[in-house]
């Protein structure tokens, strides 16, 4: 492919309407006659319901409805493990479990009505330390987890949710051997996503059918919780999701709509919820898990890594969600993209009484990372090594072996390692209190079901309808650039319809880096069709053979005498309706062979075309304040072939400003009784536009073999993977002590410094 | 949500709301945004104020610089003899929240709304500024410490308007700084601040007024502090011993922002700073507005 420089630049469709405020999202939407729905939630992080009484907030004038458990089928759901019942009956499980829900004529009448609801409670004593909840004789969070539909592969123990292990060879003899043997234990506080569109659910019926608008990014997902939830059909629920202002996981899978919807049938009339931003804190079943990571390294004197140990404890909070992977996600992250003889990793994700943890932003990735590269870094100093020294000798290339006996195919990590690191300036002279730090990470790429159709227009542009949506990622503004490339046309010709449940193709959503990566191919797929129909009109209008035929230019021409041809929008005029339809095969996992120990194995023990970084960094610590200043970020990833650069850049920009909000300021505070601190943007610090330092990306683009289109792979997440690893190391280098809490707030640089 | 909103297009319309139980709102971004945050609901009865071309003046006389209420943040840390000649000011409105907060929030809001974390409060205190308050039966001047009355009070009438705060030009020889601890560039709320307004004569400090932010129940002056400074030549000794003297004085209380600890220890390393800062203008050294962000990074 030509230089990334010369190709395309499509800028997203929805930038103007974001930045001018004229977009319309989901809490612009409004029905004829709707209500307004506000929750009453748990006043306790762990404690048995003994009384619901709504009887005076059904006396408060305006109020139309209120829905406790009485009012729905008593339904368990839950995408990996069926822990949750959508209004808590018997006990509250953290502090903003739903107990029932209020629709009134205004917010405030809502709110009022919410308060009047009597609850009577036994309080018991909330377990909110998940390594204090593995202790024998803790209470459990869920006493009858053991009898709870799941995943086969979850492994059940106490308030153990899942449980991962990847063993190979014999760590502890080949750690006996090892030349140095480095220890370290690190914390990473729990953080959010913090999109600034808060969540909000319109539902309307129309007899037993419901149409439900929602800022999700999975439609599909939020149609199966509603229809197990309430006992109706899939096919009933349909599910429109307006302009998303921000998603990052936390609006994925299936979260409030069924609320609603159940308000709503019980009202009669349209209700819609718009949480406030504290809401958008403390309630979802989405936000990062805290974990507490312990590794152990032996190296040879060359470097050579020759066994890791990990211990790592995940908060997985009350209830599962579509968390259950994450013991998994982070065992594979305390390996990271590097060559090591013996491992023992250990990796558990355990129930808490705080808020769930579900996906956000490449989970667990940036802590584990953050942990591990600090590591990596103590261990070159043990070794006498320069850090960037000792990741070239230990890096995978291609044909290396991981853990799990995964063979890579071409991997170009070594180069991002080069390229960031030469960006940066590594090794140049800098004034006190500046530092340079490294870190490397990976992700892996997720193949998922997906759809799309391509309806050409009679005025010769095409729409692409997916069934994927637009959360923010940019995917979907790559997905032009595709079909263009097969129906040639130009990339402007083609407007993009995130379509609903009822009228677009099935598709996973807009989630885990795999828009382009699985959309795009299905919409390659669809383009493909259309281009075939093409062919065969054309054919019978020249009177040629279809496969001498081929699309360029807005034509359809003979190969060899491009002056024989005929327009593509003179066809699609003449024709009625000219569509194409495509999923695209979901690429096949990479074989691994794991040794037998392994265990709760969910399908991440191998990563499919894994993207790989190095992020350097450049900061500036105040020693005498602990507030650090980054100053400036090499990013070099490779993430295959980049299909629209200047969308992709856009990721590495926000992710890498999203790591230093993990590195720095953000964090979710907890006061040891399952309520958070901070729930509000004055004291969850994110980074602001004032703080963004400059960012240089490099682009190493080793083309994937069994990948997205073109040989690409996924862009979303990894930018925010290592950002936070590569800052605490410059911290550490910039002032002799490392922080072994995550975020490294100001407080915590200082008290490290003492 | 308010039962009533009235807009005010003189001074007597407004004063006469007052009169009749309504609350002012200029820009709304401490009264607004602290209803939407579940802090305060809005009062019944609002009365705009923000129309009141009287009341956004800044007027300037050889002796005083008299800032209409409703003048924003903005234009007050962008006129040129608040930079000049109280620049403590200029440091501290120029780091209110960010450029659209600064554009919308205004002195008036800020005062009245008497957070012990409001910025303007240490400069204006240190300057010695007065206020004038107004209602439909007169109108009264009061010192900034006399208005201040702790967290979120102030000693105003319900039916007061803030119309103006006059703040006298120091001598000649002064300089003065603002500093607050940044956790990140903008958006920030005081955790510990710090205001030096120091007059130099032939070397030699001959007046001190120091006060701390955000690290005591209410904005407050520190006279050991101040003692330990005047006299001295603004030696290194005489600022350590000065910081500490602040220090010493704040009541610093642990939340999820800092550790009271933490606190104590910033108080000493801000108010340092605010001070050297000061004491370098005041030699006539350019230290540039706002100083807390040059300050932060280790600049010292
Ligand atoms: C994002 C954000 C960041 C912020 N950052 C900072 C910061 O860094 N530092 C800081 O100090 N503050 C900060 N604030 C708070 C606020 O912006 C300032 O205090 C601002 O000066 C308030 O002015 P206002 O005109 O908006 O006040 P309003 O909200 O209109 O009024 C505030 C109070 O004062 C009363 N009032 C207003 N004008 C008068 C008058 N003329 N006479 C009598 N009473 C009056 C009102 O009735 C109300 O009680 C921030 C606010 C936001 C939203």
């Amino acid at each position: 492919m030509t230089a990334t420089a010369q190709r395309p630049r499509l800028i997203r469709q929805d930038g103007r309407e974001k930045v001018t405020g004229a977009g319309r999202y989901t809490a612009d939407v409004v029905a004829a006659g709707q209500l307004h729905a506000r929750f009453r939630y748990s006043d306790h992080a762990r404690a048995r319901i003994l009384r619901i009484d709504t009887s005076r907030a059904r006396e408060l004038a305006g109020v139309l409805a209120i829905v406790t458990h009485e009012d729905v089928p008593d339904v368990l759901y839950g995408q990996m493990v069926k822990d949750r019942r959508l209004f808590a009956r018997e006990e509250v499980r953290f502090d903003s479990d739903v107990i029932a829900a209020v629709a009134a004529t205004t917010p405030e009448i809502a709110q009022a009505a919410a308060e009047l609801i009597q609850v009577d409670y036994e309080p018991l004593e909330a377990v909110c330390d998940p390594e204090l909840a593995l202790e024998p004789g803790t209470p459990l969070i869920h006493e009858r987890w053991a009898s709870y539909e799941a995943d086969e592969t979850m492994e059940r123990d106490g308030n153990v949710l899942g449980r991962s292990t990847i063993v190979r060879g014999d760590a502890t003899a080949a750690m006996a051997g090892a030349d140095v043997v480095v220890s370290s234990r690190y914390e990473a506080d729990g953080a959010h996503g913090v999109p600034i569109e808060p969540r909000a659910v319109l539902a309307q019926w129309q007899g037993d059918r419901v149409t439900i608008w929602s800022s999700t990014q999975t439609p599909f997902a939020a149609r199966s919780g509603v229809a197990l939830t309430l006992g109706i059909p899939e096919s009933h629920v349909r599910i429109i999701v307006p302009l998303l202002g921000g998603g990052f996981g936390s609006k994925c899978d299936f979260h409030f709509e069924a609320h609603v919807a159940a308000l709503a049938r019980k009202a009669g009339r349209p209700v819609r919820l718009v949480f406030s931003r504290r809401e958008e804190f403390v309630a979802p079943d989405h936000r990062r898990e805290s974990i507490a990571i312990e590794l152990q390294t032996g190296a040879r004197r060359d470097g050579t890594l020759v066994a890791r140990r990990a211990r790592l404890v995940l908060d997985a909070g009350a209830y599962c969600g579509e968390g259950g992977f994450f013991a998994q996600l982070a065992a594979m992250h305390a390996i990271g993209p590097y060559v090591i003889e013996n491992v023992d990793i250990d990796s558990r994700l355990v129930y808490t009484n705080n808020q769930p943890s579900g996906s956000i932003r490449a989970p667990t990735a940036p802590q584990t990372c953050w942990a591990v590269e600090q590591h990596m870094d103590e261990l070159a100093a043990a070794l006498e090594l320069d850090p960037v020294e000792l990741r070239r000798r230990t890096l995978i290339e291609e044909g290396s072996e991981s853990p799990t006996r995964q063979v890579f195919g071409p991997v170009g990590i070594r180069h991002t390692l080069e390229r960031a690191a030469q960006m940066i300036g590594y090794g140049q002279p800098l004034p006190e209190n500046e530092a340079i730090g490294v870190a490397c990470g990976w992700w892996p790429s997720f193949g998922m079901p997906s759809g799309a159709y391509v309806k050409l227009n009679g005025d010769g542009t095409a729409t692409i309808v997916t069934g994927a949506q637009e959360n923010g990622s940019g995917a979907v503004m790559g997905l032009p650039l595709i079909a263009a490339q097969v129906l040639g046309m130009r990339p402007e010709d083609f407007s993009i319809l995130c379509q609903d449940t009822d009228a677009g193709p099935y598709d996973s959503g807009s989630s885990g880096s795999q828009t382009t990566f699985n959309n795009g191919r299905a919409v390659a797929e669809a383009a493909g069709e259309v281009a075939q129909r093409l062919r065969e009109l054309a054919a019978e209008q020249l009177e040629i053979d279809p496969l001498d035929l081929e699309l360029a230019g807005g034509e359809v021409r003979v190969k060899g005498s491009p002056d024989r041809s005929v327009a593509i929008s003179e066809l699609a005029a003449a024709d009625a309706e000219i569509l194409g339809k495509g999923s695209g095969a979901v690429p096949e996992q990479p074989a691994c062979s794991p040794d037998s120990g392994c265990l709760g194995r969910l399908g991440m023990e191998s990563f499919l075309e894994p993207q790989l970084i190095t992020h350097a960094v450049h900061v500036r610590v105040d020693p005498e304040t602990g507030v650090v200043r980054v100053l400036r970020v090499a990013a070099a990833h490779d993430s295959g072939t980049i299909i629209n650069p200047i969308g992709a850049n856009g990721q590495v920009h926000g992710g890498v400003v999203m790591g230093i909000g993990q590195a720095l300021t953000e964090g979710m505070a907890l006061d040891g009784h399952g309520h958070q601190r901070n729930p509000h943007l004055l004291d969850y610090k994110l980074q602001t536009a004032a703080d963004a330092p400059r960012i240089e990306i490099a682009w190493i683009e080793t083309p994937a073999v069994n990948g997205g289109p073109n040989g690409s792979k996924g862009v979303g997440e990894p930018p925010s993977v290592p950002t936070p690893g590569a800052i605490a190391n410059a911290i550490a280098r910039a002032t002799g002590r490392r922080v072994h809490r995550l975020p490294m707030t100001p407080e915590r640089v200082w008290e490290a410094g003492r | 949500m308010s039962a009533s909103l009235a807009t005010a297009s003189t001074v007597e319309q407004a004063l006469a709301q007052l009169a009749a139980g309504a609350r002012p709102v200029a820009g709304g971004t401490d009264l607004v945004v602290g209803a939407r945050q579940g802090k305060a609901p809005l009062p019944e009865r609002l009365v705009a104020i923000h129309r009141l071309a009287e009341l956004s003046e800044i007027r300037e006389s050889s002796t005083e610089v008299a800032l209409g209420a409703l003048v924003s943040h903005r234009r007050c840390s962008e006129s040129g003899t608040v930079r000049d000649r109280l620049t403590a000011l200029a440091d501290a409105c120029a780091i209110v929240g960010s450029i659209a907060t600064r554009t919308t929030g205004t002195l008036g809001g800020n005062l009245m709304n008497a957070s012990p974390a409001m910025e303007t409060g240490g400069p204006l205190l240190c300057f010695g500024a007065s206020v004038t308050l107004r209602s439909a039966a007169g109108s009264r001047s009061l010192g900034i410490d006399e208005l201040l009355a702790g967290p979120g009070r102030t000693t105003a009438a319900s039916d007061e308007l803030l119309e103006a705060v006059s703040v006298p030009l120091p001598p000649a020889g002064t300089g003065s700084c603002y500093a607050r601890l940044e956790y990140r560039r903008q958006m920030e709320i005081a955790i510990a601040g710090a205001t030096a307004v120091v007059t130099l004569a032939n070397g030699e400090v001959t007046d001190a007024r120091i006060a701390m932010t955000a690290l005591s129940p209410a904005i407050g002056r520190a006279g050991e502090a101040e003692a330990a400074l005047i006299g001295s030549g603004g030696e290194p000794d005489a600022i350590r011993r000065a910081a500490q003297a602040l220090a010493a004085a704040a009541s610093p209380i642990s939340d999820v922002r800092a550790s009271a600890s933490y606190r104590r220890a910033m108080a000493v390393v801000i108010g340092r700073r605010a001070i050297e800062a000061a004491l370098a203008r005041a030699r006539g050294e350019w230290v540039p507005v706002p100083a807390s962000t040059a300050l932060h990074g280790g600049v010292r």
